[in-house]
């Protein structure tokens, strides 16, 4: 009988871990696999770097408690139908109490379908799309801006610098180059610069000989536009080469890698947006300042973070101040701390919008605008818009080609 | 057909696939058997080209992604309600197989395998481009549409019965086919087809109708997968890898018949399934699924259903 008693005892212990430490678990999905695998890759380092540092300090501190953070991820394929499946197996086997979106807006919209029918908060540093934003939904929070305004920058420092700019605009016809540049000449427009030439190219082109003597005879003084790495420093090398002379020229994605520089003298005084660069000066109300974060992360990965790891880390960081404030893992209570949010941190500035039409989307973060400049004779970025942020002048008219 | 086993084996599988995970309102055996269904449907329907009439299809995904296209078309930029919609993608889908089936069926062998994949690049294209499309963006739906069905929680069950009828269907469709004389025509075509065009099979036209049907049944679940995600866009739908996927399928179960295209469908989503999930095997599960699959051609290269005839020659009786 006594012995039975000790066994009752020994399984209750088992079942009621009384002194079990305080968890929140965290789920997302990432792609390891399929297509989005590089990109993806940032991003999961962000989110354990910060797991990792916010575990080392004690945990999320709220309400009395702290809580230690834990982590549920899956491969999702790079396919939607795999993601409301793994998201469903996170929420209700793997007992997420929150989340965060899988790479990409392709894929958050279908993961969307789930956090939302659950109440599940999810908060989203991969895809740069409005759309996922204008559908309703009320636990869905962006950290980066979107792809609207990736050009809002480069469009505001040319009018500044010459307001009478002619610009052309060739990029590649994919989805995401798409919107951004469509967005750009709304507000070239808008900001009463002339939109001379507006091409989008072929994925897969390699030679842009003929788009390059298009931009020439266009007469415009500055080009916007690429879409990925090879085509993007295909187009600057050839640019060069073909002496097109433009004062300005901002690409996207390519001049954002550090391999640009093996263009030479042809990636001088190109401009790139970015949502974050390391040498960003944003002053933060919590959390790392920059130099801090790029320090710590250059010594568990020995390799500099590029901004999806910043954004990564940032989605982390915010949802711990929302907790943090809330005072409570209570998703409602989270949830009005999050819409209440408007912080500076060493990514830039946070604010979510409100509005039904557009709940969740990021208001406060800007794109900054990096230039290839000499520093100390070599080939570096600098980030030279806006000025709050710069760590360099911008150079206009940009070097020319000689 | 109703007095034989099979009819009443196929309805039992429908039965499970209905009632097991909504026996305790088990929602992540639901996400996981929709997917079995998306590929019990898809590898089915190509097994009536490819196992039975014997034309390698690469393009069946293109059914699958014009329907979706089609049916979230619909319920986004015209407001109709699902069910209408789904049958608009499944009529209007066959209805394009049937006129681009008369063209390229007068391909054979290869040239109709690369025909097929022609096809897969060219309604790609025409989505990326057309704006009505939302372009290379794609369309995303409002979660609201999930509200005639009371929310986004019952929508998902509705979707879900659905598409355990359209597997049913898929299934039934199959077996009906190989057990008529149109069945017997298309693999008197698989197996020569000048000699079935001599024997009085009318050959394109069998051919023709065939490639139309296997659009159906596709489409619709094309539609409900889609509508279900809320979203669509042409790299998605156009999926060549999806179709590579179903021939695969189709290779392992056994070509040519219902039970083993069906079960290898089912086998293979719930095997990537579990080794995506597993905490052992989720790091190299590529690795796993890799040797599986090379195991499985070398020592059973009639596909599964090959095997159990071998072995249990009384199964041929029951199991079509």
């Amino acid at each position: 009988m006594k012995r039975l008693y000790l066994l009752a005892a020994a399984a209750a212990l088992i079942a009621t871990p009384a002194f079990a430490q305080n968890t929140i678990t965290i789920g997302f999905t990432d792609s390891v696999t399929g297509p989005l695998n590089v990109d993806s890759l940032g991003q999961t380092r962000g989110y354990e770097f910060w797991r990792d540092e916010v575990n080392a300090a004690g945990g999320i501190k709220a309400g009395g408690k702290s809580y230690k953070v834990k982590f549920v991820s899956y491969d999702d394929e790079s396919v939607g139908g795999r993601v409301q499946q793994l998201y469903t197996r996170l929420i209700n086997q793997d007992k997420a109490n929150f989340l965060f979106s899988p790479y990409s807006s392709g894929l958050t919209a279908p993961a969307a379908v789930i956090s939302e029918q659950y109440g599940k908060i999810m908060i989203d540093s991969g895809g740069a799309e409005e759309k996922p934003f204008e559908q309703g939904n009320k636990y869905l929070f962006m950290v980066i801006t979107s792809a609207t305004h990736y050009l809002s920058g480069a469009i505001e420092a040319l009018k500044e610098k010459d307001p009478h700019a002619k610009l052309a605009m060739v990029y590649s016809d994919d989805p995401f180059s798409k919107d951004v540049l469509a967005a750009a000449a709304q507000q070239a427009k808008a900001a009463g610069l002339d939109v001379v030439l507006d091409e989008s190219y072929s994925p897969s082109t390699t030679d842009f000989g003929p788009v390059v003597n298009k931009i020439i005879s266009s007469n415009a003084d500055a080009f916007l536009g690429g879409g990925h790495y090879s085509d993007g420093a295909t187009l600057a090398r050839q640019m060069h080469d073909q002496k097109a002379n433009m004062k300005w020229m901002s690409i996207l994605v390519a001049p954002a890698d550090d391999k640009f520089a093996e263009l030479g003298p042809a990636a001088l005084g190109v401009t790139v947006p970015s949502q974050w660069e390391v040498q960003v000066s944003y002053k933060p109300q919590f959390g790392p300042t920059t130099a801090q974060f790029v320090k710590a992360y250059e010594a568990k990965f020995h390799a500099p973070p590029d901004y999806h790891a910043a954004s990564g880390y940032t989605d982390g960081m915010i949802l711990q101040h929302a907790i943090e404030q809330a005072g409570s893992v209570d998703p409602e209570k989270v949830t009005a701390a999050l819409n209440a949010i408007d912080v500076t941190t060493f990514f830039g500035r946070i604010k979510f919008a409100t509005d039904p039409g557009h709940h969740g989307l990021q208001v406060g973060h800007k794109m900054v605008l990096a230039q290839w400049q000499m520093i100390n004779g070599k080939l570096g970025r600098q980030v030279v818009w806006p000025t709050e942020a710069q760590s360099a002048n911008l150079l206009y008219p940009m070097p020319a080609s000689k | 057909m109703v007095r034989r086993p099979f009819f009443w084996i196929i309805a039992l599988v429908i039965a499970v696939f209905a009632a097991l995970p909504a026996i305790g309102n088990n929602v992540e055996m639901r996400e996981s058997l929709v997917l079995a269904c998306v590929y019990i449907t898809l590898a089915s329907n190509l097994n009536l080209m490819l196992g039975y009439a014997g034309y390698i299809n690469f393009g069946s995904i293109v059914f699958f992604g014009l329907g979706g296209y089609i049916c979230v078309w619909l319920v986004y930029a015209h407001n109709w309600p699902l069910l209408p919609s789904l049958l608009a993608a499944g009529f209007g889908v066959s209805a394009l197989a049937l006129i681009f089936g008369l063209g390229i069926l007068r391909l054979r062998g290869h040239f109709f395998a690369l025909a097929t994949i022609g096809i897969v690049e060219g309604v790609q294209a025409f989505a990326e481009n057309f704006s009505p499309w939302g372009g290379s963006s794609g369309i995303y739906i409002s979660p609201a549409v999930f509200k005639p069905f009371g929310g986004a929680a019952e929508a998902l069950w509705v979707i879900y019965f659905a598409m355990v009828a359209v597997m049913g269907a898929s299934l039934y469709l199959s077996y009906g086919i190989k057990s008529s004389k149109f069945g017997l025509g298309l693999l008197a075509i698989g197996q020569n087809e000048d000699a079935a065009a001599i024997l009085g099979v009318p050959t394109p036209f069998y051919k023709a109708l065939v490639y139309c049907i296997s659009a159906f049944l596709p489409a619709i679940t094309g539609g409900l997968y889609f509508f279900k995600s809320a979203f669509i866009q042409p790299s998605d739908a156009f999926d060549l890898t999806l179709s590579t996927e179903a021939i695969v399928i189709c290779m392992l179960g056994g070509q040519g018949t219902v039970t083993g295209v069906a079960l290898g469908a089912f086998l293979y989503e719930e095997l990537r399934g579990y080794l995506l999930t597993s905490p052992t095997f989720a790091d190299f599960q590529l690795t796993i699924a890799g040797v599986l699959l090379l195991i499985i051609v070398l020592f059973f290269p009639s596909g599964l259903m090959g095997f159990i005839y071998s072995r249990f020659p009384r199964t041929q009786k029951v199991l079509e």
